[in-house]
């Protein structure tokens, strides 16, 4: 357990087998507070079944999921899971599409998450101020009264993002954040997510290798549901492990 | 807190409803009690429990609406929590009656003394009480919605699956109330209602009050769908409808979302049960058929789903649509009944409501994102719904899936 | 079928039998023993009856019984003997009627009780050493019914020279059951006949051994009473056995009823809630079909369900594509609407066979092979129970094979796993589904043609069994066609086992509410598919 401290997720040992088929094999992944964590590997490597088991979608067979250094998130629920400050943002854009872009912000807001709490909320100056801060910095302000359906696949992207931001969450789990994005949106999706990372631990899935590169964090390597290879993009990229079953010559 | 909460309730449109059935909850009963019969603006005393029906229907399509117009749960048993609570009314009307029964019993009704029952059972004890029978048609409904919903949400027993287990509750519920032995009047249920709170249930003042209590009552059952669905939890149980998991990983309780959903809806449908039960002067077990909860869905979706007016409208103009087949048209009703599911969910999925608003909205900004045409359905969505995952289907092709 | 084509060559050899040993045994000439006796005195008729009685011909028998009843007379004007019933007088060896003379004289052959007795015993150990098996086994019953001490000696004989099982095991039940209410025999024999009687004497085996139980010595009481609990056990497995067949016999049709249900909703995800009425119309076909039959082809009447299957099959399947083609393919993806949309469908569909039939229910009368009942293995079966089952089974493995088996099968498979990708390589989506609906419907009339066996058609019989069946298919796990089939047989053994304690209505009561706990504890049913496919 001594080595659970000091963690903001620690994956250990952890298995999953769906019918037979080893989706996930004895992973072990450590994610320090305030890192920010890149994770690139095949298709079928077990990304997103990671995810799903982290935010407490399926559950492992075998293994410990440590939050925070000492909550076992494999007893948790979804919503026991988000509220403990795990968010995570889908490879497809999942926004609430018949509500606002700002009520999408304001049901994402770290409040309480109670039947009543919710039925007698009434947003508060600072609420509003933090919604319209967000909306800022993922440049939805002009928007903010318009249908999330009637949104850019990019701009659902941040949408997304900013409901992550909203949550105020202790660890982020970005799944493919830049799919659709132009070069320049890519970027600044980067430069956010470096910011994010100063406060939080961040986990990013993520196929492009600029993107990766802009991120300029530790990198993890996975193929068939356990780590391949560990350490800076470099030494990731020369691995020749990594050569032959991911990047290809 | 519940200032503001009323204040967000009381939008325009819902102060619009409001007032419009707490103007009819006093007009109709003057125009019948204080004009005389054969003037002009009379309303028969027949018309008024017909209305008072009709009301009391479209408080249960309201409810049905809160839980499936909003949060996406098509209950196909709403007609059971609309028939415990009339049959909660009925039990009072039944004590009510005492020794002038066919038989004459003080305690017993008809039915128990033709069984050769020699005591009243402990379920009926204290419906001799009207706020006992009330508060009964408020707590049995509302009870058997959450035990039932508390383990259906719990389990995440979710679309069709949950639509089919609450028509087998209701059918249940059905085959419990034919029997004899239950208790409850059997196949012929309860009838011969005689008063209701000291005054004579067919007396027309009576049923001009009755009229008023259910017009009042679909009021405030607008008013506290109004304050739900308005505030916050409101945008969570759409959000749960549109996409359940997504919701779940932003941190809310799904279940317990849809569970107060489910309940509060549950205990509105009893309560429509309890004022439609003196004004029609009977309940029996066919209240529980399959059949009728269906019915009830269809109101919802003729007059437009997922708002407030819709359902109530729903209910209105389908009813009155049977009133006239069956006198006109008896053979009939059902084709029509048949082609209306057709017709609504292939041409008009957001009901009149929704064509209102598409005719008015097009005319006015031509924007189309509010009235979008529904889309044929794409692969993507059925291969979805294989999986048996599709939380529920609203009127618009292009909602969101939940994650991946 | 088989002990009835038994019973028929049985009938024959025995017709066959006397006349061989009429012309076999001509050491006793049986027409003028008869034919002596209208003048012999009484020792001599006693010789007669023992020669009589030692042909072991069956032919002497009426004329035995006959002298024994006091209805053997002779006419004393022309000496003939006849036996006289009523006012009509036989010929006692063919049994025709015979015209007596006008000055016939007749008078009465008389017996004495000694004589009698005699008779009583030739003619039970004739029947019992007869040359039919099926003649002895109706004497050994005969015993077993009327135990008689005095017919101890004569059961010996015939147990010692008896060489069919099964006479000889009646015979040694009545053997035992007379031995038994015999209160002068040992009390060994007595207790040793207690397990033969328990064993032998069928089903009224328990009401002997009450019976005998009553004015036992209380040794034998108590052993008695042991074989009683002993029989009492082994009728209640056998009742359990029963159930488990009514059960099954309940759980084929729910089988056939829900497993077009398994197709279009376990396969394609449609609620069809229209389903029930796809049944009713297989139903009302073979109602015409049997209709059309009966006028012009009456010849056919026994095939008219085996004619209208395909009948059905085609109009309810076609029928499935149309509703596909016209509803529900602009629903998919939409399966709460799809469920409204064909409920509106089923009441129109009612509606309209109640304008076109009445709302009265419609006769479809069984074929021969399926009317009546057999016993099997102390199981009673009705007939057409029995093919029901057989129906339901093969129409299961037919699905089975058609899914697992032909190219539509394989496409129906590739489109529910993955729709974009069979479109992409190719297969004609569209038309799978509307082939796979037709399919369902199909089957749903072939239900119907069964279930004009056992139910009244009338256009509320889908209705009866849309619920359950949706239970049937939610219970055994969408999407597989086996938890389908044990779902069926579980749900209806379940029901019928529930019935005898709980009632018709509240079994059903129970069940409903089993299979709502069941869901919420595993919302996909039994056989649930796993996996990340699935768990999105």
């Amino acid at each position: 357990m001594s080595t659970a401290t000091d963690t903001m997720l620690y994956l250990d040992g952890v298995s999953v087998a769906f019918d037979g088929f080893k989706a996930i094999n004895n992973l072990s992944i450590i994610v320090k507070p305030a890192e920010m964590l890149a994770i690139i590997g095949p298709n079928g490597a077990g990304k997103t079944t990671m995810m799903d088991i982290i935010t407490g979608k399926t559950s492992p067979d075998a293994g410990q999921v440590l939050f925070d250094g000492r909550t076992d998130l494999t007893r948790l629920d979804e919503a026991a899971i988000a509220n403990l400050g795990i968010g995570r943002k889908f490879q497809k854009p999942t926004v609430f599409e018949s509500h606002t872009v700002w009520d999408n912000l304001e049901m994402a807001l770290k409040k309480p998450r109670g039947i009543f709490a919710t039925l007698f909320y009434t947003a508060s100056d600072a609420d509003i101020a933090r919604i319209s801060e967000i909306l800022e910095t993922v440049r939805l302000i002009a928007r903010k009264d318009e249908l999330a359906a009637n949104l850019s696949h990019g701009q659902k992207q941040w949408l997304e993002i900013g409901m992550l931001l909203a949550q105020d969450p202790k660890l982020l789990l970005v799944d493919e954040p830049v799919a659709g994005m132009t070069d320049s949106e890519t970027e600044e999706t980067a430069k956010l997510l470096r910011e994010i990372a100063t406060t939080r631990s961040v986990v990013v899935v993520e196929h492009d290798m600029s993107f990766v590169r802009d991120l300029g964090s530790r990198v993890v390597c996975l193929a068939e549901g356990s780590v391949l290879a560990e350490g800076t993009l470099d030494q990731v990229s020369a691995n020749p492990v990594v050569i032959e079953r991911y990047l290809g010559r | 807190m519940l200032t503001q909460a009323l204040f967000r309730a009381l939008d325009k449109k819902a102060v619009w409803v409001i007032g419009i059935f707490l103007a009819v909850a006093v007009l109709v009963p003057m125009a019948n009690l204080l004009i005389p019969a054969g003037q002009f603006g009379h309303v028969p005393t027949y018309m008024v429990s017909l209305m008072g029906k009709y009301l009391s229907y479209a408080i249960l399509a309201l409810a049905l609406d809160l839980v499936w117009g909003y949060c996406g749960i098509l209950s196909l048993g709403h007609g059971a929590f609309f028939a415990l609570g009339g049959y909660a009314m009925g039990m009072y009307l039944m004590r009510q009656i005492g020794t002038r029964g066919v038989y004459g019993h003080p305690v017993l009704p008809d039915f128990m003394v033709f069984l050769n029952w020699k005591e009243l059972p402990w379920y009926w004890f204290g419906f001799d009480n009207f706020w006992f029978a009330m508060a009964m048609v408020v707590s049995v409904p509302g009870l058997l919605a959450f035990v039932f919903g508390f383990f259906a949400f719990r389990s995440r027993v979710t679309g069709v699956y949950l639509s089919i287990i609450t028509q087998a509750m209701t059918f249940a519920l059905l085959l419990a109330f034919f029997r004899n032995d239950m208790g409850f009047g059997g196949n012929n249920g309860l009838t011969d209602f005689k008063d209701i709170l000291g005054s004579p249930v067919q007396a027309q003042s009576t049923r001009a009050a009755l009229f008023a209590a259910t017009a009042i009552a679909l009021a405030l059952s607008v008013l506290i769908c109004s304050l739900i669905v308005n505030s916050k939890l409101g945008k969570v149980m759409v959000a749960v409808r549109d996409a359940e998991s997504r919701t779940r990983f932003l941190g809310y309780p799904v279940e317990y979302v849809k569970l107060f959903a489910f309940t509060v809806s549950a205990v509105m449908a009893g309560i429509a049960g309890a004022l439609y039960v003196p004004q029609v002067g009977i309940i029996n077990p066919s209240e529980f058929e399959p059949g009728n909860s269906i019915e009830v869905v269809i109101w919802a979706a003729v007059g437009g789903r997922g708002t407030l007016i819709g359902p109530i409208i729903g209910a209105i103009v389908v009813n009155l649509g049977k009133s006239w087949f069956t006198t006109t048209l008896p053979d009939f009703w059902l084709f029509a009944l048949g082609t209306l599911f057709i017709f609504t969910t292939l041409f008009l999925p957001r009901g009149i409501v929704g064509l209102w608003s598409q005719v008015v909205g097009s005319r006015r900004t031509r924007r189309v994102s509010d009235a979008a045409p529904p889309a044929a359905p794409t692969p993507v969505q059925s291969a979805d719904i294989e999986r048996g995952e599709d939380p529920a289907s609203f009127g618009n092709g292009t909602q969101a899936k939940p994650a991946e | 079928m088989l002990t009835h084509f038994l019973r028929l060559a049985l009938l024959t050899l025995s017709l066959l039998l006397p006349m061989q040993t009429v012309h076999s045994q001509d050491t006793v000439d049986i027409p003028a023993g008869i034919a002596a006796m209208g003048e012999a005195s009484l020792r001599e008729l006693g010789d007669i009856v023992t020669s009589l009685a030692g042909t072991g011909d069956p032919a002497v028998v009426p004329v035995l019984t006959a002298l024994g009843d006091g209805n053997l007379y002779v006419d004393e004007t022309s000496g003939t003997v006849v036996i006289q019933r009523g006012s009509t007088h036989l010929d006692p060896l063919t049994g025709e009627e015979i015209t007596l003379g006008a000055d016939a004289d007749l008078s009465r052959i008389r017996v004495n009780n000694g004589l009698r007795r005699d008779i009583d015993a030739a003619l039970a150990g004739m029947t019992l050493m007869s040359d039919n098996p099926g003649t002895r086994l109706t004497a050994a019953n005969g015993f077993l019914a009327n135990p008689d001490p005095a017919n101890i000696p004569l059961l010996d004989e015939a147990i010692a020279v008896e060489t069919d099982a099964n006479v000889l095991k009646a015979m040694q039940a009545a053997r035992a059951v007379t031995v038994l209410g015999d209160a002068e025999q040992s009390l060994e024999d007595r207790q040793a006949a207690v397990p033969v009687v328990a064993s032998g004497a069928g089903r009224n085996a328990i009401t002997i051994l009450n019976a005998a139980r009553a004015d036992a010595p209380e040794e034998l009481a108590a052993s008695i009473a042991a074989a009683i609990s002993g029989l009492e056990q082994e009728r209640a497995v056998w009742g359990a056995l029963q159930n488990v067949w009514f059960g099954v016999s309940l759980g084929s049709v729910l089988l056939l009823a829900a497993i077009g249900l398994a197709i279009t909703f376990g396969v394609m995800g449609v609620i069809n809630m229209a389903h029930g009425e796809m049944v009713m119309l297989g139903a009302y076909t073979t109602f015409i079909v049997q209709l059309v039959i009966r006028q012009n082809f009456p010849g056919l009447l026994d095939y008219s369900l085996l004619i209208a299957l395909p009948c059905a099959f085609l109009v309810t399947g076609a029928i499935g594509v149309g509703i596909e083609r016209g509803i529900i393919r602009w629903l998919y993806g939409r399966p709460l609407e799809t469920l409204l949309a064909t409920w509106g469908l089923s009441l129109i569909l009612q509606q309209t066979v109640r304008s076109i039939f009445g709302p009265t229910n419609q006769m479809v009368i069984a074929p021969t092979w399926m009317s009546g009942s057999t016993e099997f293995l102390g199981l009673s079966i009705t007939y057409n129970r029995f093919w029901i089952v057989i129906f339901a089974l093969v129409v299961f493995a037919l699905l089975l094979l058609i899914l697992n088996r032909t190219p539509l099968g394989l496409q129906m498979r590739a489109v529910t796993q993955n729709r974009r990708m069979a479109s992409a390589m190719g297969i004609r989506t569209p038309f799978v589904d509307a082939m796979t609906f037709g399919l369902g419907s199909g089957i749903a009339g072939l239900a119907g043609v069964a279930l004009t066996q056992i139910d009244n058609i009338s256009p509320n019989l889908g209705q009866n069994y849309i619920i359950d069946s949706f239970m049937v298919v939610v219970f055994g796990g969408v999407g597989n066609l086996w938890g389908t089939l044990v779902g069926a047989l579980s749900l209806g053994i379940a029901n019928k086992f529930l019935e005898p304690y709980a009632g018709a209505v509240l079994g059903k009561i129970l069940i409903l509410v089993l299979i709502i706990l069941f869901i919420q504890r595993r919302p996909r049913g039994l056989f649930a598919l796993k996996g990340r496919a699935v768990e999105q």
